[in-house]
């Protein structure tokens, strides 16, 4: 197909039509942040973050509709009053602009949608079994027991995470898994968990502190474990399911995903 | 200031176990009468920032008519600081971050309860759901302060409103960078040109961190100017620092805001870092400079700082 027959309005109506769930209209998350539905698509790349590195690749392949998980100008809301007066908004703009792209956030119709691609793709990143998963689709994993250290090691060289961070006692004896996604991590007290993975979660005072109640559990002998993958490990696995989610429906133009990758490292622990 | 690292605070608490501040008996006997709602009461008169209506700051755990034995300063009153202070003596422990797990900081574990539907008017409320097991971990701290007749008060709002902000002046002063102060930022600092790795280096050994830094940028970029951001921080604060440093030093950020910021900033050329190392790690320094000035408030009683440590580690690789 030649490009230019195909609007980024019509692939987000193929969506909204495929996705399962009733689109909502009030999301402030899921809408053009560049570009808008007349703009001329000759192909899409699903993403995490639309960084600037993101889109220069998208866009030498051919790919000039993004599709990212998360916001492109650095707040949630993606509200350019934030940032416009700083030079790099204006840059990041300018390249987006040149490069015809159209920027179309999926983050609250994805994890509406069954199943939200953002589990099945952070738990196939991480190792984590559906055969484990009981019941399937809770997110709950009981796994053959091992020690926070044994786990934390797996993640670690199944995703290549050099920012990954671990709390807890890493000879804690753990069976009971709960993947969580991004930023929305159920708390480390029910009963019914051990380890939590999850993405990013705030340190403390918050809704419930993940982190300070796993270090009081680990001196109280309380078998708790968090393994922080960062938001973007977290997050892009899964879309690699929603570019393949998508080309199902999307025959006319190239479909892939287009990976941003861990932003963060930290040093290599003490031996 | 006397910085000490983690380990050199375990000794130095172990010493404490054999002679607890090792003051003068007379000063500690006249101190003695101070109680904790008293010690509280001086803290919000002279802290010098008017005093919220709305706030985390206050007594959260204990009497507050116990007479004030000793103060330990820390970032986070983790269940090992409670017991490190208890060891030595102290039964007033002052924290910038809640001891109980939440904001609410209440020591009874947060209920969950599902949102559902408007009720229909006059409608009765449904049945609570029923409570969950007993919480093995509040339950744990709660007896041990209980039991050691402690006092937890939490001072955040109004000590980072301080001018200048302490938090960042503290961090400095671990650093050795006080010398090294733009006139009039504490925030900003003039150093000698170093890696980012070097400085990341400098940071996990003064802080006592490792699995807790994370950065964004290259290792070998060289920096000379640094701006810092303790505790945690919207993207309005990187946003109106990074323009200005070489290198954000941060406690917490959300990684959709500043991560990502700088991440687009590196890839646009530009030679900039950002250095994470936990919001509790980046509390410490100004807890240091808490304890500083709670001597002043409390002239006599033994005062001192314990950190609660890196709750980070990574696995190796």
């Amino acid at each position: 197909m030649k490009g230019g027959a195909m609007k980024a309005g019509e692939i987000i109506d193929r969506i909204k039509a495929h996705l399962g769930v009733a689109w909502r209209d009030s999301t402030y998350r899921d809408t053009f942040k560049s570009g808008g539905p007349d703009t001329e698509i000759t192909g899409i790349a699903t993403t995490c973050f639309a960084t600037l590195d993101v889109v220069r690749r998208a866009t030498a392949k051919g790919l000039n509709l993004i599709i990212p998980h998360e916001d492109t100008f650095w707040n949630d809301r993606d509200d350019v009053a934030t940032v416009e007066k700083d030079s790099l908004y204006a840059q990041k703009r300018a390249l987006l602009t040149a490069k015809n792209v159209a920027v179309f956030r999926i983050h609250d119709h994805m994890h509406a949608q069954r199943p939200d691609f953002t589990f099945v793709g952070s738990a196939r990143a991480v190792g984590l079994d559906p055969k484990f998963e009981d019941p399937p689709g809770s997110h709950r994993f009981v796994v053959p027991e091992t020690t926070l250290a044994a786990l934390a090691a797996d993640v670690q060289q199944r995703t290549g995470s050099k920012g990954m961070r671990v709390v807890g006692n890493p000879k804690a004896k753990i069976t009971r898994v709960r993947l969580g996604v991004g930023y929305a991590s159920p708390p480390i007290n029910a009963a019914d968990v051990d380890v939590l993975i999850s993405g990013e979660q705030q340190e403390s005072d918050g809704t419930f502190d993940s982190q300070p109640y796993a270090i009081d559990a680990a001196s109280v002998g309380v078998p708790k474990g968090l393994i922080l993958l960062g938001h973007t490990v977290s997050e892009e696995a899964g879309m690699l399911e929603m570019a393949q989610w998508i080309k199902g429906f999307v025959p006319e133009v190239p479909v892939e995903l287009v990976t941003g990758g861990e932003p963060m490292w930290g040093p290599a622990p003490p031996r | 200031m006397t910085q000490f690292t983690r380990r050199e605070f375990a000794g130095l608490a172990a010493t404490a176990v054999a002679a607890p501040f090792a003051l003068a008996p007379a000063r500690v006997h006249a101190a003695a009468a101070l109680t904790a709602r008293q010690l509280f009461d001086a803290i919000k008169a002279q802290i010098g920032v008017a005093w919220k209506d709305e706030t985390v700051d206050g007594i959260k755990a204990g009497e507050p008519g116990t007479a004030v034995t000793g103060i330990v300063t820390t970032a986070l009153p983790t269940l090992d600081v409670l017991r490190q202070a208890a060891k030595a003596g102290a039964n007033v422990v002052i924290a910038s971050q809640p001891a109980f797990y939440s904001k609410a900081d209440t020591r009874t574990p947060p209920v969950p309860r599902p949102p559902g539907p408007p009720l229909p008017a006059g409608a009765a409320p449904p049945p609570s759901p029923p409570p969950g097991p007993p919480d093995p971990v509040f339950n744990a701290k709660n007896a041990f302060i209980d039991e050691h007749k402690l006092v937890l008060i939490r001072l955040s709002d109004h000590w980072r409103a301080r001018t200048a902000d302490p938090m960042a002046t503290g961090f400095a002063e671990a650093l050795g960078w006080t010398k090294h102060q733009v006139a009039g930022n504490p925030r900003r600092y003039e150093v000698p040109a170093l890696t980012v790795e070097a400085l990341v280096a400098a940071l996990g050994k003064t802080l006592d961190v490792n699995g807790g830094l994370r950065i964004v940028g290259d290792p070998k970029t060289s920096v000379t100017t640094i701006g810092l951001l303790p505790g945690s921080t919207p993207i309005q604060a990187a946003l109106e620092m990074l323009p200005g440093v070489d290198a954000i030093v941060a406690g917490e950020v959300r990684e959709w805001e500043s991560v990502e910021y700088v991440r687009d900033q590196v890839a646009s050329g530009a030679k900039k870092a950002l250095i994470l190392v936990g919001r509790i790690a980046s509390e410490e320094p100004g807890m240091i400079a808490c304890a500083e000035w709670l001597k002043t408030v409390a002239p006599g009683l033994p005062i001192r700082h314990i950190a609660a440590g890196d709750p980070y580690w990574r696995p190796g690789r």
